[in-house]
């Protein structure tokens, strides 16, 4: 019996071995980016932190995924917002189209407040990563809709979304928005800046579409008794 | 540097009047109590007073008290302490530094909370002989100087920025400014250089120069991003300053790839117009030097074509205007320019500065094609025949200022910096005896200087505080471009190169 169970907690690996992998035996431990972990001394450890350290000299540690760095400077969310604007595995090129979206919503603000008297400068937000985040929170729905068919017919039913549903709806809204209803011509950082300025100012197609989403789930408000979960 | 300077740069010595005769902001501000000692009136004290001061109440070998000391010890600007007869205990020592530290960070507040952002306000037009930059200002304001005259910048405004007003940005550079500062200068709203060495060195020879000798020709080279282009236009903002004509080709580069309208030369049959350049740069030629277009002469008469001409004796901007309302025209009235240009400059006239953004675009290769899909050789381009003309160094009365690029050069690998491997075999013996001036990347005071400008004109912004709690604690949490950690990752990532970090800070 003791083999057996020790047969399943031996290192597994595939026959053929990929750089990077999605699914990984239970037993591959997270890769930690951060430098402040490995920065605290040995005597100040709490104990959860020892058994982790120790944990770390047997247990074998997942691949790193290419996005997660030890910077400063990054953001799991402006990650994931990448990762889904990337086409094609082109994760250069998203990359550099959000960074030209943040360089160009950060020079229109700090032109504008630059320009603006000593009154008004306390007002003009010129960080672009607090108006990303800003404008992603205002963009995300309270409540969805989901599809449930009952007698034949489908319903569109009100419920609670999860965060990471939320999370996921205001950045494809957002994405969709800014590649399907602008001006061909013009870039695709410049519509997105544009399209996260306004957000930022609760306005914008955008925001008008997550209203929309609320308001047909109010409109739904009978059918909510169809979810059964 | 032993010169007491009577600026607004705060003393140590306390017990002094406040209503002394100082200038600067702080002189308000508090003083610890000494003991019994005189109120001295002046700033700095007569020799007699000082010695009969520091002396007073010492016994032959017996130490000062503290406080005595800590208000008769004086430093002047050199650093050495007058009269370091006195032997004082280590303890003595740390609480006077701790007394002086506490004194800095009351004044700095106090600087801050008057004129945060250009210090040095006072008198900096002595030139290099006397210090006029205050060290213990705010740390903020170190980056600047008001001193907007490059003639003045000297060795102690290395790393500083100045600023130059907008109506000498309209005029000097109407097409001279790389794109990337053009935008720098619309979102800060303001022009502003640092000063560096190389702009230095070039505005030095530049004034040593005598006009009757042959003009030099001085190259500018370095990896990519460094400030060459820059560094000359700092260097042209001194000439025009200086009542110098400038001739400014702000690339080079763009005269020998994509151009959509190429027209062979009415004038020789051999070569090429390129109608659009040549007219876009008669136009902000025009707008650079209005002044000397309407006091230098033609010195012959010039035909266009049957009906059309100018005769000898008009001003020069007549030919200027020809070139810009008859664009079929547009090079070859370049071509007349610089040789009327080059043929009047001398000792007595005015002074000609040629300079030329990418010059070995002019002995490199070319992406234009003739119809029979032949390669067209730089030499067969009126535009660069007539510039490679102007950069030999048969005139006097001038100077010859040029860069070399990889940038935005056509066939040459990323790699080449130096001037032999950009110019090649040609263009390297037709422009040989040359100065060269290596531009090297920021030094570590340079990088400094930049990053505080940055700051300070709200360009790093990145916070480390995630989405939901950056509203509430924005005030509490240092932004992460703003810690130590964020500005030593900058420094990893840009190498201290300049372009690279402007790119860095652009989107954080």
């Amino acid at each position: 019996m003791a083999a057996s169970i020790a047969k399943f907690l031996r290192p597994w690996s595939p026959g053929v071995l990929p750089a990077r992998w999605t699914r990984y035996n239970p037993y591959y431990l997270e890769p930690e980016p951060s430098k402040e972990v490995y920065r605290i001394p040995v005597t100040e450890l709490t104990d959860e932190q020892k058994a982790a350290q120790e944990l770390k000299a047997v247990r074998p540690i997942k691949a790193a995924p290419p996005g997660l760095t030890s910077s400063v400077f990054s953001d799991p969310t402006v990650s994931k917002f990448v990762n889904m604007m990337m086409e094609d595995g082109d994760k250069v090129l998203a990359r550099s189209i959000i960074t030209q979206t943040f360089e160009s919503m950060k020079r229109k603000q700090v032109e504008k407040y630059h320009k603006a008297p000593a009154t008004e400068k306390e007002g003009i937000e010129c960080n672009p990563y607090t108006i990303f985040h800003q404008a992603l929170e205002n963009c995300k729905p309270i409540i969805g809709l989901i599809s449930i068919q009952k007698g034949g017919k489908y319903y569109q039913v009100p419920t609670p979304l999860t965060d990471s549903r939320r999370r996921f709806l205001a950045m494809k809204w957002l994405i969709t928005e800014c590649r399907d209803n602008k001006h061909r011509r013009t870039h695709m950082y410049e519509k997105l800046s544009q399209e996260l300025l306004a957000a930022f100012m609760n306005e914008g197609n955008v925001i008008k579409r997550k209203h929309d989403m609320h308001k047909m789930a109010e409109a739904n408000r009978a059918f909510a008794h169809y979810r059964w979960w | 540097m032993d010169l007491t300077v009577q600026c607004s740069c705060p003393r140590l010595q306390t017990g002094v009047e406040p209503g002394s005769s100082r200038t600067g902001p702080g002189s308000g501000g508090t003083r610890v109590t000494g003991g019994s000692e005189p109120a001295h009136a002046t700033w700095p004290l007569p020799l007699r007073q000082r010695r009969e001061g520091r002396f007073a109440g010492l016994d032959n070998g017996n130490l000062p008290t503290e406080t005595e000391t800590g208000t008769e010890r004086q430093r002047d600007r050199g650093g050495s302490v007058l009269g370091t007869s006195t032997r004082l205990t280590r303890t003595q020592r740390a609480d006077m530094a701790l007394k002086r530290l506490n004194r800095i960070v009351q004044l700095s507040h106090t600087v801050s909370l008057t004129r945060p952002l250009h210090g040095s306000g006072c008198g900096l037009q002595l030139g290099a002989a006397t210090q006029t930059e205050a060290p213990m200002e705010s740390p903020r304001a170190v980056f600047r100087t008001s001193e907007s005259e490059p003639a003045s910048h000297g060795e102690q405004h290395i790393g500083q920025f100045y600023t130059i007003p907008p109506s000498q940005v309209k005029t000097i550079f109407p097409h001279g400014l790389p794109y990337r500062f053009q935008q720098q200068i619309k979102t800060f709203n303001e022009a502003c250089l640092m000063v560096r060495k190389p702009a230095l060195e070039l505005i030095g020879y530049l004034k040593k120069a005598d006009p009757a000798h042959p003009s030099v020709r001085y190259v500018l080279y370095g990896e990519r991003g460094t400030g060459k282009s820059l560094s000359l236009c700092h260097t042209l903002h001194h000439c025009s300053l200086q009542d110098w004509l400038i001739l400014h080709v702000p690339d080079a580069h763009l005269w020998v790839k994509n151009c959509k309208e190429l027209m062979a030369s009415s004038y020789h049959r051999a070569r090429f117009d390129q109608p659009i350049e040549a007219s876009v740069w008669l136009k902000n030629f025009r707008v650079t030097n209005e002044r000397f277009l309407k006091e230098i002469k033609t010195s012959q008469k010039y035909i266009w074509s049957k009906r059309e001409f100018t005769d000898e004796g008009r001003p020069l901007g007549e030919i200027v205007d020809q070139g810009v309302t008859r664009v079929k025209n547009a090079s070859d009235a370049v071509g007349v320019v610089l040789k009327e240009l080059k043929a009047q400059a001398r000792p007595g006239s005015y002074r000609l500065v040629v300079s030329v953004d990418g010059v070995n675009a002019l002995w490199g290769r070319t992406t234009l094609r003739k119809e029979d899909r032949s390669l067209i050789d730089p030499s067969e381009l009126t535009l660069v025949h007539n510039l490679r003309k102007m950069m030999k160094n048969d005139w006097c009365g001038g100077a010859v200022i040029a860069t070399v690029t990889q940038t935005g050069s056509v066939f040459t690998p990323s790699s080449a910096y130096l001037p032999q491997e950009l110019l090649g075999k040609e263009g390297f013996d037709f422009l040989d005896p040359f100065l060269p001036v290596l531009v090297p990347a920021y030094s570590e005071k340079e990088f400094e200087s930049s990053y505080q400008y940055y700051r300070d004109r709200r360009w790093i912004q990145h916070h480390t505080v995630d989405s939901l709690k950056s509203t509430l604690c924005v005030s509490l949490a240092p932004p992460a471009g703003h810690t130590e950690e964020g500005k030593k990752e900058l420094l990893f990532l840009s190498n201290r190169n300049p372009a690279a970090l402007e790119r860095l800070c652009a989107f954080l």
